[in-house]
């Protein structure tokens, strides 16, 4: 009997001792088994949640994240000489400088050191090969740009832990970064899943889709650089824009810089600034398609209104304003842009008043940003009203005392396009899969007044400062402007030059405005008739045959040639009197066809084989039915005429020999 | 030979028994002198098991109640275990998933940059290409059969 309570205390004993240790494994002590439980049989595995890619409007890839790790040790548990010694042989690390790394760690008591991030996949290979517990990998992600520099001030760059630093990839931040999930994955001893349990749901970042379209875009980028290169120019910028939607098709600023590498001490400081969009410059010239347009709208002022120039001489309140364009007397509205008069805009301006001028320098977005999705956008500078001086109508009138960006003058020139409406430029197409509208248009002008400008500007191509720009196919219409560069620190304008060149095309049913601007270029050659204009030709044409736009013009038996070597090309320069500091006292470039233009002495470019020396037919191409008239009365010549607007086709083409009595069929169209 | 329950007896406590009074001068017995072992022969072939007819009924109850406990058992755990094997399936697949995913955005990141047009443009200027210029490029249309290349 004694036996057996023996043996019952023994057993209540041992199942009490039991009960307890239960208790206080399942109860007083769960948290912490359970935790070192799921420390051993758990995995925590995050989920990818990439930087959503972004789009050329095509659908090609302009910038994507991929999948990158990172190597990462805990220094308490490591032999740091032989750590150091194997880590920086397998990732190509400098020993020593490693070593004293981890020995810090050690010594902060810091169970966390980086080794290197975003290593290559052969190096992770290599690393993983060594099976070496203590060498951990954390799953990263990368940017990429495989296009390398295109267009990366559009899109800008990412910092080390893929925040946006620049361009698109600052401004659309919050859209494109995702955020990762994570995973809880139950393993065998063997680290095998069994089972995963969702922690937290990935959320990738959403995709961009711009209105860039990579092929016109490399162009713009391609023929910038050469031509800031060939000009000798500290800068350039090219935007090419859709005048209807406001698309941004190309937007281009040189010198540039490969986004997939961070800055490095040397880099040309130029590089990163967005030129087109951040920096602002004086127009000069161009800004007279604003000055007649003001004037068409609020004066009685035509084309065909005369417009006194004063022989190259303007007496203004306190100041003369010399015009070395001798000769250039009164001559119609149309050939005050056509070979842009710096006098003539003036007078131009001075019936449209300040009032009106400031007006619609703002209705144009001058003074204000466009709202283009780019940090550090310039608005400009258009100076109020009641800080106007007694001539500054006269300098703003020829694009002086006023400060635009490319990007603002690609806007201006979509109004004359698109027949009046102001559209803000954009660069984003689709967020995701859902289409961005454009913003609200809103009428500057009335489609007439911007009719009559396309048909003025034309001029400027066929037989003004902008011959250069011409595209064999198309009608183009456009403006030069050479803009000196005002030196603040000495006071007064260099002979540095911004050149600048915003055209449209084709004229009949504008599919593309381009402004292509040369900051800092020297001498005649750096005007933008000369250096700006040939840009816009090859990046139009280009661009045009890439957006399959059809052609409204007959083609060219040959290419287009330059046919005159007349000085033409200085016409639109905006020169200051360099002895004083003020910023609008005015003087005319050289001009050494007298001053007697198309418009001036109803004479068209004839063109003269060399062989030959028999009379030959005149180009008539975008004259005046008028004009032609006059010179075929003046050279004896019969026209037949047809339609009404400016000369487009003719029959024989010009060049050919002209036989005796044969007359000459000539198409005008607007 | 003792039997058994006298050799069980014989290792209990012995029970006192009032002795008799001792020859001095006699022998002391040896202890267990008395008792003898011998074989008994038993001869059980005569004995035959009677017939039970409810036997194999029991047995094939026990069978069968074996087996049903064995099909439920099976019932239970066979899920649990296909179940685990499914996960190790499961979990091998999403994470072969997860390095498709990273190789296929990988693989198209070469393809861009295959793509560049940096690159192509390099590519025909090498084979001696030029850009086309004006008119060059010219639009086939599609023929009835919906072929826009003429077959000779």
């Amino acid at each position: 009997m004694r036996r057996l309570v023996y043996l019952t205390v023994l057993a209540g004993l041992w199942g009490g001792a039991i009960f307890l240790k239960l208790f206080s494994l399942q109860v007083l002590h769960h948290q912490q088994y359970a935790r070192m439980a799921r420390g051993r049989q758990e995995l925590r595995i995050e989920i990818p949640a990439p930087r959503g890619t972004i789009f050329d409007r095509d659908g090609q890839p302009l910038a994507m994240s991929v999948p990158a790790e990172s190597v990462f040790i805990d220094p308490r548990k490591v032999d740091l000489e032989v750590a150091s010694g194997l880590l920086a042989g397998v990732l190509h690390l400098d020993r020593a400088q490693l070593y004293g790394s981890m020995k810090q760690a050690l010594e902060n008591h810091r169970g966390f050191l980086w080794i290197k991030r975003k290593i290559s996949p052969q190096e992770a290979a290599n690393l993983r090969a060594l099976h070496l517990r203590w060498i951990a990998f954390q799953r990263e992600s990368e940017r990429h740009y495989p296009n390398g520099p295109l267009a990366a001030h559009v899109l800008g760059s990412v910092d080390f832990e893929e925040r946006g630093n620049a361009g698109i990839e600052k401004s659309m931040d919050a859209v494109l970064r995702g955020e990762p999930g994570r995973i809880r994955l139950l393993t065998d001893v063997k680290r095998r899943g069994i089972e995963s349990q969702l922690v937290s749901e990935a959320r990738p970042g959403s995709s961009l889709t711009l209105t860039i379209d990579e092929r016109v875009q490399f162009m713009a980028e391609r023929d910038i650089a050469a031509a800031v290169e060939e000009h000798h120019a500290v800068s350039g910028s090219v935007v090419a824009m859709n005048p209807y939607t406001g698309d941004i098709l190309a937007l281009a600023s040189y010198p540039t810089y490969d986004p997939n590498k961070g800055p490095r001490p040397g880099e040309n400081r130029l590089a990163r600034m967005n030129h087109a969009v951040s920096v602002p410059f004086e127009p000069g010239s161009v800004y007279k398609v604003i000055t007649l347009s003001a004037a068409l709208e609020t004066t009685p002022l035509t084309p065909d209104s005369l417009i006194n120039c004063h022989g190259g001489v303007l007496r203004l309140p306190g100041r003369v304003i010399h015009d070395s364009h001798s000769g250039l007397g009164l001559i119609p509205m149309a050939i005050v842009l056509a070979k842009s008069s710096n006098i003539g805009a003036i007078m131009i301006g001075m019936q449209v008043g300040q009032q009106n001028m400031y007006r619609y320098m703002r209705a144009f977005g001058f003074g204000q940003r466009t709202g283009i999705q780019l940090p550090a956008e310039s608005p400009g500078k258009v100076r109020k009203l009641e800080y106007w001086g007694k001539t500054s109508l006269a300098s703003v009138s020829m694009g002086q005392e006023v400060s635009v960006t490319t990007v603002q003058l690609a806007q201006a020139a979509s109004v004359i396009a698109n027949g009046g409406m102001l559209v803000r430029p954009r660069l984003i197409l689709k967020k995701g899969d859902r289409p961005v509208p454009p913003a609200q248009p809103v009428r500057v002008v009335r489609p007439e007044t911007a009719i009559t400008m396309r048909q003025m500007m034309e001029g400027v191509v066929l037989f003004g400062t902008g011959r250069r720009a011409k595209v064999a196919g198309y009608s183009v219409g456009g403006k030069t402007g050479s803009a000196q560069i005002f030196d603040t620190a000495i006071g007064h304008y260099t002979h540095t030059y911004n050149g600048t060149f915003m055209g449209i095309a084709p004229l009949t049913n504008p599919a593309i405005v381009a402004v292509v601007t040369l900051n800092g270029t020297h001498g005649e050659g750096g005007f933008g008739g000369v250096a700006a204009a040939p840009v816009f030709q090859v990046v139009a044409g280009e661009a045009l045959r890439v957006l399959d736009v059809p052609k409204d013009l007959p083609e060219p038996e040959s290419p287009p040639k330059t046919l005159v070597a007349k000085n033409e090309d200085m016409d639109d320069l905006s020169i200051a009197d360099l002895g004083s500091n003020q910023p609008n006292i005015l003087e005319e470039g050289e001009n050494e066809d007298g001053g007697q233009g198309p418009g001036a002495s109803g004479q068209g470019v004839e063109v003269r084989s060399a062989s030959s020396q028999s009379p030959v037919v005149p180009n008539f191409r975008g004259m005046t039915m008028r004009a032609v008239l006059t010179e075929a009365a003046e050279k004896g010549i019969t026209i037949l005429p047809d339609g009404s607007g400016v000369a487009r086709l003719q029959d024989p083409p010009p060049g050919s020999a002209l036989h005796p009595g044969e007359r000459i069929r000539v198409r005008f169209a607007r | 030979m003792a039997t058994l329950p006298a050799f069980a007896r014989s290792n209990e406590a012995p029970v006192a028994i009032p002795r008799p009074q001792r020859d001095p001068f006699g022998l002391r017995s040896l202890p267990y002198e008395d008792v003898f072992f011998y074989c008994k022969r038993i001869d059980n072939s005569r004995l035959v098991r009677e017939p039970d007819p409810k036997a194999p009924n029991a047995c094939w109850s026990a069978v069968g109640v074996a087996s049903v406990i064995l099909a439920l058992l099976l019932g239970v755990l066979a899920p649990n275990v296909a179940s685990t094997l499914s996960g190790y399936r499961l979990e091998s697949l999403r994470s072969e998933q997860r390095q498709l995913l990273d190789e296929r955005r990988t693989l198209e990141l070469q393809e861009a940059e295959l793509l560049s047009p940096a690159r192509l443009d390099q590519l025909a200027k090498d084979q001696d290409m030029v850009a086309p210029s004006a008119g060059q490029v010219v639009h086939l249309e599609r023929g009835a059969d919906g072929a826009v290349a003429m077959v000779k």
